[in-house]
């Protein structure tokens, strides 16, 4: 559990807020009628059995999946759909369940990759390496070394990711998703299939992006402990209904929570 | 022992003998190969962006050429003609994006595949109905393209080298360049290849997967231009020509589907291939080698080379 950063839970900001959303695929729902808010600053974790619609959630959240109904705010902005890119442009940022990286390109490009929404000279310029094209591609490369060294990968900058082991290129894909530079990072299992040592690692690296950047994170975690150390608050889903929502301490001691993973004696 | 004697002995007594002709066999596999790469260089980019095998490549091939023959006739000057035919193609591909590949998002590959069948046959539908079905003759003079040919004095005999022919080659080799500065060197040239491996990691950094298309299909138009007013300066434009698209295949299938320099040094090699093995190799079987002749130097690399001379080597972790 860590210490309650400065300023109380409900005096913080709301940065995205989930009204009634609900998902489903043909007859299936996968999440009926949630609501729940992601505070500024906040490591907020998202937990639940499998089928529980974790995933699902993240992909609301950054346009990939049109809710049937509900409403989704996002820095003050209400909307009722986005598109992927657009929910990139207002500044979330994600990785996924079973990274998702450009397999043929080398740890750095991926990196890079993530800074494209954030080179805006003209195409002629970029192609002819001109003047201020050239200093803005120098500027977006200083931004992925700093990530790069953040991230300690500097020895495998140059190679192709596809080649990398997996615990590495959930760290680089980490890292294409800090290049964006994003208010909201979604990590969806950022420690799935992770030895110790790597997930102590990596919840160094997410406690660091939130501290240092003050990035507000959103994460799906199936490791218990690691959700326990790391996060502000924790909401609880189980079969696309939202079972919990609260502080760690809170949410252990929730016997719909307890029922849900240790099912209940009928 | 005699047919032996004809095969591996023969042709090459004939190369060292007449070496004028070698050289002008060579220069005109060379030119081939180069409208063969053209044809696959416009595959090459739709496959890298989208994973489609673009079928209708071909017809765009003639599309793009009968829309500038067909506007020039109208008794708009030829550069116009020229520019409005781009802004054609531009109005295709974004077409293509918005009505084919937009509600077709996410479905298996052999179901854009197939699309683009649709694409083909409705532009061979379209074309039909605006041009008419006779050949066309290409407006090479109004565009300034170089007639005749020079007649160089050469290892004791001549080659003759068509201006048309090296008038390709140049706007060829521009082109192509271009295209490599402006897929490695701009974020739109990063993008295309983050499209080309994750379509929901290219979504997720902001890449609008819809804009990557729209590109791709108008530079691959673009191609397709080049190459028809290339093809319709050496014969005619008719709607014949769009089985060259097939030509493409074992270019393709040598120089790797996703490599822009495959698809060059693919399209040589077959070129040269094919009419070396026309002249030397042809009258051994009685001729008639140039409709079969490119698959088999495919099949010979593909023993040796499953992925390409340059395509990428899939690496699978277990």
């Amino acid at each position: 559990m860590r210490a309650p950063a400065a300023g109380d839970q409900a005096a913080r900001e709301i940065l995205l807020s989930m009204e009634n959303v609900s998902l489903s695929f043909g007859g299936v729902n996968a999440i009926s009628d949630v609501s729940f808010d992601i505070r500024k600053g906040e490591i907020c974790a998202i937990i639940g059995p499998n089928g529980a619609g974790k995933t699902s959630m993240l992909n609301v959240i950054n346009g990939f999946y049109t809710p049937r109904q509900g409403r989704i705010t996002f820095k003050g902005v209400a909307r009722a759909k986005m598109r992927p890119y657009e929910a990139a442009e207002r500044g979330i940022a994600r990785t996924f369940q079973n990274v998702a990286l450009f397999r043929g390109m080398s740890a750095l490009d991926n990196i890079m990759a993530g800074r494209t929404l954030k080179m805006k000279r003209g195409l002629l310029w970029q192609m002819l390496r001109y003047g201020p094209a050239m200093a803005e591609e120098v500027e977006h490369r200083r931004v992925a070394e700093e990530i790069i060294d953040f991230l300690h990968i500097k020895d495998i900058r140059k190679v192709q990711v596809g080649r990398l082991p997996y615990g590495l290129q959930k760290r680089v894909e980490l890292g294409r998703a800090l290049a964006m530079e994003p208010e909201l990072l979604l990590l969806d299992e950022p420690m799935a299939g992770m030895n110790l040592e790597e997930k102590e690692d990596m919840s160094r690296f997410v406690l660091d992006v939130n501290q240092h950047f003050g990035t507000t994170i959103a994460l799906i975690e199936h490791d218990m402990g690691v959700v326990m150390d790391l996060s502000d608050r924790v909401v609880v889903l189980d079969h696309g209904v939202k079972i919990a929502d609260g502080t760690p301490d809170e949410v252990k001691s929730d016997r719909n929570v307890i029922d849900a993973y240790l099912g209940v004696a009928h | 022992m005699d047919l032996l004697y004809k095969i591996f002995l023969e042709p090459f007594v004939q190369m060292g003998t007449a070496p004028d002709l070698l050289v002008q066999t060579l220069w005109e596999g060379m030119v081939g190969g180069m409208l063969y790469a053209l044809i696959a260089l416009g595959f090459v980019l739709i496959f890298k962006a989208s994973g489609v095998f673009n079928f209708a490549q071909g017809i765009m091939v003639v599309f793009a050429a009968l829309t500038l023959i067909g506007l020039h006739a109208q008794g708009i000057p030829a550069f116009v003609a020229l520019a409005l035919t781009i802004a054609v193609m531009f109005a295709l591909a974004w077409s293509v994006e918005r009505i084919v590949l937009r509600p077709l998002v996410n479905q298996p590959d052999i179901i854009l595949f197939m699309a683009t069948f649709g694409i083909t046959y409705f532009l061979i539908g379209f074309g039909e109905l605006v041009f008419g079905g006779d050949p066309k003759t290409m407006i090479t003079e109004e565009l300034f393209l170089p007639k005749g040919s020079w007649d160089i004095k050469m290892l004791g005999g001549f080659v003759s080298l068509q201006k048309i022919d090296v008038a390709a080659a140049i706007i060829a080799s521009i082109m192509v360049a271009v295209l490599s500065v402006f897929f490695s060197k701009t974020r739109i040239g990063r993008a295309l290849r983050a499209v080309a491996d994750s379509h929901k990691a290219a979504l997720s950094v902001g890449i609008s997967l819809e804009q990557i298309w729209v590109i791709v299909w108008f530079a691959a138009g673009l191609v397709a231009l080049v190459t028809g007013i290339m093809w319709g300066a050496r014969s005619n434009v008719s709607f014949a020509l769009e089985i060259i698209a097939l030509k493409a295949l074992p270019v393709l299938i040598l120089g790797g589907f996703t490599s822009i320099p495959g698809a060059i040094v693919g399209g040589l090699i077959i070129g040269v291939g094919e009419k070396l093995g026309e002249f030397y190799w042809g009258p051994l079987v009685g001729g008639g080698t140039d409709s079969w002749f490119a698959f088999v130097i495919a099949l010979i690399f593909l023993m040796f080379r499953p992925q390409g001379l340059f395509g990428e080597k899939i690496i699978e972790r277990v």
